[in-house]
């Protein structure tokens, strides 16, 4: 008997990241919906109603930031974990994007770009409390 | 400032109120001495006088009948008895008649001492040879007592000492200096029969002094002292005086002082000068008295009392200094209010130094004048303005390299991520590939698509590095331009479409070339690596921020001596104020939802350096919320100098 698999929607405005991530998360047994734009992301989140999402901060018109404080704040969505993914280092902390990283990310975890696949498989089975 | 004005006018006060003082000093002495010179003169007049008369008395009782029938007759009782009536009426002395061989036949005052020779005597002497004398002459004591009784007694005087005078080791004299005259008798046929000589005693003899002070200073007085005084020496004994004592006697018996001693007595010459005369300040002029023979015997002096004329400077001085302070508290308070009035305007300046000192630049400071402070205030504003001016480009300059820095630093940021998208794209792909057996493993259908893929990425980090190279080689002014015929579409346009694809078609855009068959034979002389790098950045900022499900247009035009080509695409566009900024370094536009978007930051840069190499433009137009164009031209035809920079 089969278990369902866990529905994860991926959201990244760069095709070949999404294609990697998507080619990586499906051959490890979850169902990955793809979004290239936050909000974009926000209504693939609404109509697919995924147990994960991983989420990418840096995006044309709404980024990461932006996308993951309204899903949170949207009821609905609220409740589904985000996994936050970024290229910004430690090493560039004092720049504007890393102070609204600290401030404003109400993601329930970050990883750093580049991806190290094993630790974001690790990440999405915690966030999916396996 | 004000206290050097203050210092000039009084030490130009103080240099008037000597000069005032002295010049009062020289007039007012000088008029005394020329008054007492003139004095001098006048007393001179009334001694003469005086010496006149005795001899008038002398020559008119001479000439009387009695006299010479006594002389021719040895009866001289009654001629005794005249002698001494007109002696008595004129107030002589001695009146005394001697034979023609000079011995004493009557003599007035002794009348029983007869006999003696007086034919030795300087007068007698010279009367006895027909001559009339008059003349001062000193009267030995012996010669005074032969005379008569009372007139040793009143020529004896003790010497008193006074200040000033020359030491000496007599005590008293006694002897007298008389006025005297001697006069021939004649008879009819002018034979000598005798001679008759008188004399009025100096010595105690007030007459001639008080003359002259009633005739020259007619009694004049100040503070109960006369101001005129005169007086007879004998030798340097003062015999016949007004001048008074302390004790307000006359002061005879005292002496000269010793300058005019040496002055007068010695020298011969008349002295005029300030003298201390017994116990005041005289303005005195003293002139020697001489006998018969020429002998210097004694000294005629006047003098007036210093005091007056001390009394008459000092009130000339004081209403001069009146004056003088008067003069001066006018000029100093002209030069406090001039004084203000220039050091106000400087301690304003000073101020407003003060002020900007501190860093606080105050408004202009206010000109008053047009003279050389208010040139210096005028210099001053202008100054400030300057100054001001500077430190204003200076903060300007700063922030625009605060901002440069923080550009550089977000474009670090912006390096690292672009670099970690490709990275991480690659990196996932790896890790699936190495670890055969796990559950990411790639399967063998997946691998063609993931090398793919994974290639592009290399492209894209191939393309960056090349961004960046053409920035370097930009700024430190390596950039070289190989300029080769090109067939824009085919060499250019296509590869670029055909690169941009997979990104186009995500975002649902599609391309459209305008009058695509005239484009397809279009050739120009460019660099045709370059040309793609200015179409690639074109056509990747069109997709990025074109419109979803937009559309971008390429096209071309003949405009005169160049080409112009252009990519226009719809979206939100670039506000007015914004389309020159755009092509500078590490600028980005914020979208509309205030989102940075993703790039070098260099490619509106760089491409525009590129056209410019090709002596072409760069620019955009855009209309708000419907699309954007950038248009850009290339000269026509085979450019002159590619030869040379081959």
């Amino acid at each position: 008997m089969e278990e369902k698999k866990a529905k994860i929607l991926v959201v990244d405005d760069e095709p070949d990241m999404v294609k990697m991530l998507k080619t990586m998360l499906e051959n490890a047994s979850y169902e990955v919906v793809a979004a290239y734009e936050g909000e974009e992301g926000i209504k693939k989140a609404k109509e697919e109603k995924p147990d994960v999402i991983v989420l990418d901060l840096m995006m044309p018109v709404m980024d990461g930031f932006e996308a993951c404080k309204e899903m949170k704040n949207d009821p609905e969505l609220a409740g589904i974990p985000v996994l936050v993914l970024t290229a910004i280092s430690q090493h560039f902390a004092h720049t504007r994007y890393a102070k609204s990283l600290g401030l404003e990310l109400e993601s329930e975890d970050y990883i750093d770009k580049p991806v190290d696949p094993n630790l974001l498989l690790k990440r999405i089975a915690t966030l999916l409390g396996k | 400032m004000a206290i050097f004005f203050l210092i000039v006018v009084l030490v130009s006060g103080a240099i008037s109120t000597t000069v005032g003082i002295h010049l009062i000093n020289n007039h007012i002495i000088q008029r005394a001495q020329n008054q007492v010179r003139h004095d001098l003169a006048s007393a001179w007049m009334v001694y003469d006088e005086e010496l006149n008369d005795v001899k008038d008395i002398v020559q008119v009782t001479s000439e009387r009948f009695f006299l010479k029938n006594a002389l021719i007759t040895g009866e001289q009782s009654i001629a005794r008895r005249e002698l001494e009536r007109v002696r008595k009426t004129y107030d002589l002395d001695i009146l005394t008649l001697t034979d023609k061989k000079g011995l004493v036949i009557a003599r007035t005052r002794n009348p029983y001492n007869v006999g003696d020779d007086q034919s030795n005597d300087d007068l007698v002497s010279r009367a006895l040879k027909r001559e009339i004398v008059a003349a001062t002459q000193i009267v030995p004591v012996e010669q005074l007592k032969l005379e008569g009784d009372g007139l040793a007694e009143k020529a004896y005087c003790v010497l008193r000492s006074t200040p000033r005078t020359k030491p000496t080791l007599k005590k008293y004299q006694t002897s007298g200096m008389m006025l005297k005259s001697a006069v021939p008798i004649e008879d009819d046929n002018k034979n000598l029969l005798g001679t008759l000589y008188g004399g009025a005693l100096l010595n105690r003899n007030y007459e001639i002094v008080d003359r002259i002070k009633n005739v020259v200073y007619k009694g004049e007085q100040y503070e109960g002292k006369d101001i005129g005084t005169a007086t007879i020496f004998q030798w340097d004994v003062r015999i016949s005086t007004n001048v008074t004592g302390l004790n307000g006697n006359r002061a005879i018996e005292t002496r000269v002082s010793e300058e005019v001693y040496d002055e007068v007595l010695e020298n011969g010459k008349s002295w005029i000068d300030r003298a201390f005369v017994v116990n005041d300040w005289y303005i005195t002029s003293y002139e020697p008295i001489k006998d018969v023979n020429d002998k210097i015997i004694g000294i005629l002096y006047v003098g007036i009392l210093e005091q007056p004329y001390l009394y008459m400077k000092k009130n000339v001085m004081w209403s001069m200094i009146k004056y003088l302070i008067v003069a001066v508290v006018v000029a100093m308070t002209i030069t406090f209010f001039l004084g203000r009035a220039i050091t106000k305007p400087i301690l304003n300046l000073v101020r407003a130094t003060d002020q900007i000192s501190r860093g606080h630049f105050p408004s202009e400071v206010k000109i008053t004048s047009k003279d050389e402070i208010g040139r210096l205030s005028e210099s001053f504003n202008s100054m400030s303005r300057r100054l001001k001016q500077t430190l204003d480009e200076k903060d300007i300059v700063n922030q625009s390299l605060k901002g440069l820095n923080t550009r550089y630093l977000e474009l670090l940021g912006f390096v690292t991520h672009e670099l970690m998208q490709p990275l991480g794209v690659l990196k996932g792909y790896l890790i699936m590939m190495r670890d055969v057996g796990s559950v990411i493993a790639l399967k063998p259908g997946q691998q063609k698509q993931a090398v793919s893929t994974m290639l592009r990425n290399v492209d894209v980090l191939i393309n960056m590095s090349q961004t960046y190279l053409q920035l370097s080689k930009i700024e430190s002014g390596e950039l070289e331009i190989d300029r080769q015929k090109v067939n824009v579409y085919k060499d250019i346009i296509v590869p670029v479409m055909k690169d941009e694809k997979p990104q186009s078609t995500m975002r649902n855009i599609s391309f459209e070339v305008e009058n695509e068959e005239e484009f397809k034979e279009l050739e120009v002389w460019a660099d045709p690596i370059m040309l793609r790098i200015v179409y690639n950045n074109l056509v990747t900022n069109a997709i990025k921020y074109g419109r979803k499900g937009g559309k971008i247009s390429l096209g071309f035009k003949n405009e005169g001596d160049f080409y112009q080509f252009n990519v226009k695409n719809e979206g939100e566009g670039i506000p007015q104020d914004k389309l020159e900024t755009i092509f500078e370094k590490f600028v980005r536009l914020e979208g509309k939802s205030g989102r940075k978007h993703r790039g070098t930051g260099l490619g509106l840069f760089n491409t525009r350096e590129i056209i410019k190499k090709h002596h072409g433009q760069l620019w955009a137009e855009s209309v708000e919320g419907e699309w954007v164009n950038f248009i850009f031209t290339l000269p026509k035809g085979q450019p002159t100098y590619v030869a040379e920079s081959k």
